[in-house]
């Protein structure tokens, strides 16, 4: 009896999301759209973390050491810097090998260091980090650490980009976070009051239901059906209006942002996040669904 | 057996659309209840069936008072009654089948089931042939025999009828009482709301006189 009634209440959803198609396509676009700038933050969100990610791939820390330092001494150094777990590998670089870099990187000084004594650079251990999500807080106490060792005389890291990307990451998590919250619920009450509308059109069916026998959950289950069937069709849409986004952005608007073009660039959405997106969206359809059913239920 | 103690119904101060009406009507009675417009007999159906409470009184069904039912159960009593309703309340973009077969699938019967009783119903009611139109094409009487069909195809034990034969001609409208008559035959309680002088007379067993929301008087044919 009960597959019977449940196949009844399928069959009655499809007919209402049929007979109602114009209303219900307009519900999806909303839908859609409300998921679409959830989308949109995501993709944007996810190249910031991108660019992070390479930020970080490239943080190198230079631990100079005292000239003309025992080769045994130097080895030490680099043994206690390479079993930090924080570090991926060390390179050393001696005094002629900074001063050719030197030399390569800025040509037009070339002549101010030939006319030296002797050579300034200092040689130096470079460590290159491994775990890009370690905290600046553990980076500096390693620094520190590295710093007391005799022979070392000096730590050169990029620390104010480490901090920034760091504040940056936050605001964006911060901002990410908010505007979620505020988008998820702003689509909670979007898609509840399409289909209150959708609802409200059929009261007087409802009515009937009740009064010819028909139980609350009777009546509940094609409106729940249909508004699962609407989240999930806008959350779905959106995340392909956001493929199609994607591949559009960089050819038309991209260009017209210059530099701000790798900040503001869209990265496709992990499959997780998809997921999320379409259980959302197919869950805030149902939520809202009962929500508004609710309210005619009552005799 | 249906008892209605001291109803009173106030929709807006301070008119009493019923006032202090207390009644029996027995297991199987074939009974009217009638009086001029806006006496009170929409209303006290309503109460009947639970749609509207009273503002006092109590209602006993079979020794139920169906006012303490909770409103998650009134399905239960829903589905002892069949109505007609005066404004027909059809789906109206819903075939003529689905309108009626609704009453019935709220149960969870099967489907063959539902297609033979839904057909029976309609071909009393001689609607059959437009089992798969829709009520918006079909007149103003083939929608109160579309009404009278879906109250009619659970076999009720209790038949409310608010006004069931208002749009009909004098022979479709006897043959309609024709078919309550069956029902009742068959042991159901039959409680008809109207103003048709002549099929009172006709099949009249149990009357109430309505009048300004007050019973003024009562016959009983033996």
């Amino acid at each position: 009896m009960i597959f019977r009634q449940l196949k009844y209440l399928l069959q009655s959803a499809g007919h209402n999301l049929w007979n109602f198609r114009g209303r219900n396509l307009i519900s999806v676009l909303i839908i859609s759209f409300s998921f679409l700038v959830i989308g949109v933050f995501l993709a944007l969100s996810n190249n910031l973390t991108y660019l992070g990610e390479q930020l970080s791939n490239n943080l190198a820390i230079s631990f100079f050491l005292k000239q003309n330092l025992p080769a045994k001494e130097v080895e030490e150094i680099r043994q206690v810097i390479l079993d930090s777990t924080l570090v991926d590998n060390v390179v050393y670089v001696s005094q002629s090998e900074a001063l050719s870099r030197f030399t390569a990187n800025f040509p037009e000084l070339k002549e101010i260091v030939a006319n030296l004594d002797s050579n300034p650079f200092p040689p130096s251990l470079e460590a290159r980090l491994k775990d890009k999500s370690v905290t600046l807080a553990t980076i500096t106490a390693f620094i520190d650490h590295i710093k007391r060792l005799p022979g070392v005389v000096d730590v050169q890291f990029n620390q104010d980009w480490v901090e920034k990307m760091e504040s940056l990451s936050r605001i964006v998590q911060a901002i990410g976070f908010f505007l979620g919250v505020i988008l998820i619920l702003a689509s909670f009450f979007i898609i509840s009051n399409v289909v209150r509308l959708n609802v409200f059109a059929r009261k007087n069916e409802i009515e009937i239901q009740r009064l010819v026998g028909a139980t609350n959950t009777f009546i509940r289950i094609p409106f729940l059906v249909e508004g699962f069937v609407l989240g999930l069709a806008g959350s779905l849409l959106s995340i392909f209006i956001l493929f199609l986004l994607i591949k559009i952005f960089p050819v038309y608007i991209g260009q017209t942002l210059g530099a701000a073009e790798q900040l503001l660039a869209l990265r496709p959405l992990s499959l997780e996040q998809m997921i999320w997106l379409v259980v959302g969206g197919a869950l805030t359809g149902t939520l809202g669904s009962a929500s508004s059913v609710s309210k005619f239920l009552r005799v | 057996m249906i008892e209605l103690y001291h109803i009173w119904k106030q929709y807006q101060k301070p008119h009493w659309a019923i006032a202090d009406v207390s009644l029996e009507i027995n297991t199987g009675d074939f009974c009217f209840i009638t009086g001029p417009s806006g006496s009170g007999k929409t209303t006290l159906l309503r109460i009947i069936f639970r749609e509207i409470l009273p503002t006092e009184g109590q209602i006993l069904i079979d020794g139920v008072n169906i006012l303490k039912i909770p409103d998650h159960k009134i399905y239960k009593l829903r589905r002892l009654m069949g109505i007609v309703f005066q404004d027909f309340r059809l789906m109206f973009h819903q075939s003529v089948f689905a309108n009626v077969a609704i009453s019935l699938q709220i149960t969870g019967l099967p489907d063959k089931e539902i297609r033979r009783r839904v057909f029976n119903s309609l071909r009393q009611v001689n609607l059959h042939h437009k089992m798969w139109e829709y009520p918006s094409r079909l007149s103003y009487g083939e929608q109160q025999r579309v009404a009278i069909a879906r109250a009619i195809v659970n076999h009720p034990k209790i038949l409310l009828a608010d006004e069931p034969t208002g749009n009909l001609d004098p022979e479709l409208a006897y043959e309609i009482m024709t078919i309550f008559k069956e029902i009742n035959d068959q042991g159901a309680t039959v409680i008809i709301g109207s103003h048709d002088r002549e099929l009172i007379r006709h099949f009249g067993h149990k009357i109430f006189f309505l009048q300004t929301g007050k019973i003024i008087g009562q016959e009983v044919k033996p």
